[in-house]
């Protein structure tokens, strides 16, 4: 039994009341609101009347169109992240100048530190009509550049400004295969080919995992990209939920629609934690098996 | 080689090795090794082309602060307009002034509030950290956007309807929106740090008759200190970079950088919108190169400072 120093939880004490003053209180009062209506014209929520009629009013195909598209962008922009990033997570783990990681880590950081708002104008920049990209393009004969307000400008854009925390995660699980693990794979005969598929990703899932939900999280909930780059056509819920609040005034809709935000992003984590899971378990068993095979 | 980064603890053995390897494989089958270095160029170059992919907007940014013109997208011509803007608009320095005094008070608060919680985590655990780690969990899941619409309400109920005058200061509303999700971050880190270092130094301490404020302050905190730092000045990033919570609170009199850049958006950027973002990034990369000398020097190899860097 350990000495006590200072008593039990005390210490955590005041995060604990600051957390559950300023965000557990607030958020439950969205919740609260969420049950409510929009009462006339210029109230904005009204809570006499409890329903679940404003998260039926979410599931209504103007705004259930919403919250699938961002639901694409969220599993298309979450898998481009990977395919673009493990290459380059795996090059700086294992392929780059072990001196150099330092170096290459920081420029990972740089881009995650510049502001976003401010990085996503550099691609508005870009990307505009009467940028020099489109410039260049009118001169080949290409035509104005068009893809700004649209869906796949959105899709870009948070694929840039997620890459770096699927790219981190990465590089740490990568990292921390020991290049032993990998040479031993290949003396014992292996290619490089299984040595990657049958050791370096295997030990490596933990990170990827980690990534995509690095990743998958802010994205889901994201409004800045969309707002700066995707215009009426690349919406997403971040900006429906940030609209009933300051322009239709429906805080109760509004309350719902955050709420729905929430709940898909906790239950896609658990369905992709759960898929993850099962499609695991007889590799794991396998691996079991094979290790055993090679300590006896 | 392996005297560049003397800090880096496993790396340079590290190092040695794969040197070691590459020499000894690189020998006998001619054919394999090309294959091999021909991947790994393949590997490299894509490498390449995503990190000019990540810095492209950034170096856009930097060269069109150098824009002349009205526009910021259109480039006219050459010069410091942008630069200059910033001594002659009072909006672009109250804005910037805004951000900095936020960011140092969100920070320090975080950073009191995080590592005191992150200690208990880490020495006091229990069954209550379940739940608080279950908490940290859903503040860091929670989209900002919902961060923002919710406190916006409740602020105006504390400050309006309840009459507490304090949360109808600008300042004070944007520490709070800000500290959230720095709480959770830099009690995640301290915590992180602490498990990782055994508590016998501590025990010692105890054992030796220093009263628990005494241990505390002359061995845990030390210990702790890389990441308290750390800390700090994450949340002072993410404090300067908080634009979806700070739309919301703001007060009007009181608004810090990016939602003056978010506002621009929709009245037309102008080039020194560019110009005080170059300067905002030299601040940022500044406080970014402390955290990661403080780092190195707490002994951290360059995957641990980028996991902790990551935010935990």
């Amino acid at each position: 039994m350990r000495r006590r120093g200072l008593p039990g939880f005390l210490l955590a004490v005041p995060a604990w009341l600051w957390l559950l003053f300023f965000f557990v209180a607030p958020v439950a009062v969205v919740v609260w609101y969420s049950f409510g209506y929009k009462p006339g014209l210029f109230g904005t929520h009204a809570n006499d009347i409890l329903s679940f009629d404003r998260y039926a009013e979410v599931f209504t195909p103007t705004f259930f169109d919403t919250f699938l598209n961002t639901l694409w962008i969220g599993i298309g922009g979450t898998a481009l992240c990977f395919v673009i990033g493990a290459p380059v997570a795996y090059w700086m783990a294992l392929k780059a100048p072990a001196n150099m990681k330092g170096l290459l880590i920081a420029l990972v950081l740089v881009p995650f530190w510049t502001n976003f708002l401010v990085r996503t104008i550099g691609w508005l920049v870009i990307l505009s009509p009467d940028g020099w990209v489109s410039h260049a393009l009118q001169a080949f004969g290409l035509g104005p550049l068009e893809i700004l307000y649209t869906r796949p400008a959105v899709l870009f854009g948070v694929v840039y400004n997620y890459l770096p925390l699927m790219i981190l995660p990465l590089f740490v699980a990568f990292d921390r295969v020991e290049l032993p693990m990998r040479e031993a794979s290949k003396d014992l005969g292996a290619s490089r080919w299984r040595t990657f598929t049958q050791v370096t990703f295997p030990l490596a899932r933990p990170g990827i995992i980690v990534g995509a939900v690095l990743v998958y999280i802010p994205l889901m909930g994201d409004y800045i990209t969309a707002t700066v780059l995707g215009g009426a056509k690349g919406n997403m819920v971040g900006q429906l939920v940030a609209s009933q609040f300051q322009t239709a005034q429906n805080w109760a809709l509004g309350s719902a629609m955050a709420v729905m935000l929430i709940l898909i992003i906790l239950a896609s984590v658990a369905l992709i934690g759960l898929l993850l899971w099962l499609i695991a378990t007889p590799f794991r068993l396998r691996h079991r098996v094979s290790i055993e095979g090679v300590a006896s | 080689m392996t005297s560049v980064e003397p800090g880096l603890g496993s790396l340079p053995a590290f190092a040695v090795d794969a040197e070691q390897h590459t020499v000894g494989h690189r020998e006998p089958p001619p054919q394999h090794s090309q294959r091999k270095s021909w991947s790994d160029r393949l590997l490299g170059v894509w490498a390449v082309l995503v990190f000019v992919f990540l810095f492209a907007p950034i170096l856009v940014i930097v060269i069109y602060s150098f824009n002349n013109g009205r526009l910021l997208i259109a480039f006219d011509h050459f010069g410091l307009d942008g630069y200059l803007a910033l001594f002659q608009k009072p909006v672009l320095s109250d804005a910037v002034m805004v951000s900095l005094r936020t960011g140092a008070i969100a920070s320090v608060l975080a950073t009191l509030l995080g590592t005191l919680a992150g200690i208990a985590l880490a020495r006091k655990p229990g069954r209550w950290t379940y739940w608080f780690i279950g908490l940290l969990l859903l503040v860091s899941v929670t989209p900002e956007i919902v961060d923002a619409v919710s406190l916006l309400p409740w602020l105006v109920f504390l400050g309006q309807d309840l009459g507490m005058s304090v949360f109808n200061d600008g300042t004070v509303r944007l520490v709070i929106g800000h500290s959230l999700f720095s709480v959770a971050v830099v009690t995640y880190i301290v915590r992180a740090r602490l498990v990782g270092l055994p508590a016998n130094l501590e025990e010692a301490s105890a054992d030796l008759y220093a009263p628990p404020v005494r241990t505390f302050l002359r061995v845990t905190l030390p210990l702790a200190m890389p990441a308290v730092l750390a800390g700090l000045l994450l949340s002072f990033t993410f404090s300067l970079d908080n634009t979806v919570v700070s739309a919301f609170v703001q007060v009007s009199g009181s608004t810090p950088w990016p939602v003056y850049v978010l506002s621009a958006l929709r009245s037309g950027l102008r080039p020194e919108i560019a110009a005080v973002s170059t300067v905002m990034l030299v601040l940022t990369l500044v406080a970014l190169a402390a955290v990661a000398l403080v780092l190195k020097r707490a002994g951290d190899s360059a995957t641990d400072i980028a996991r902790t860097m990551a935010g935990g």
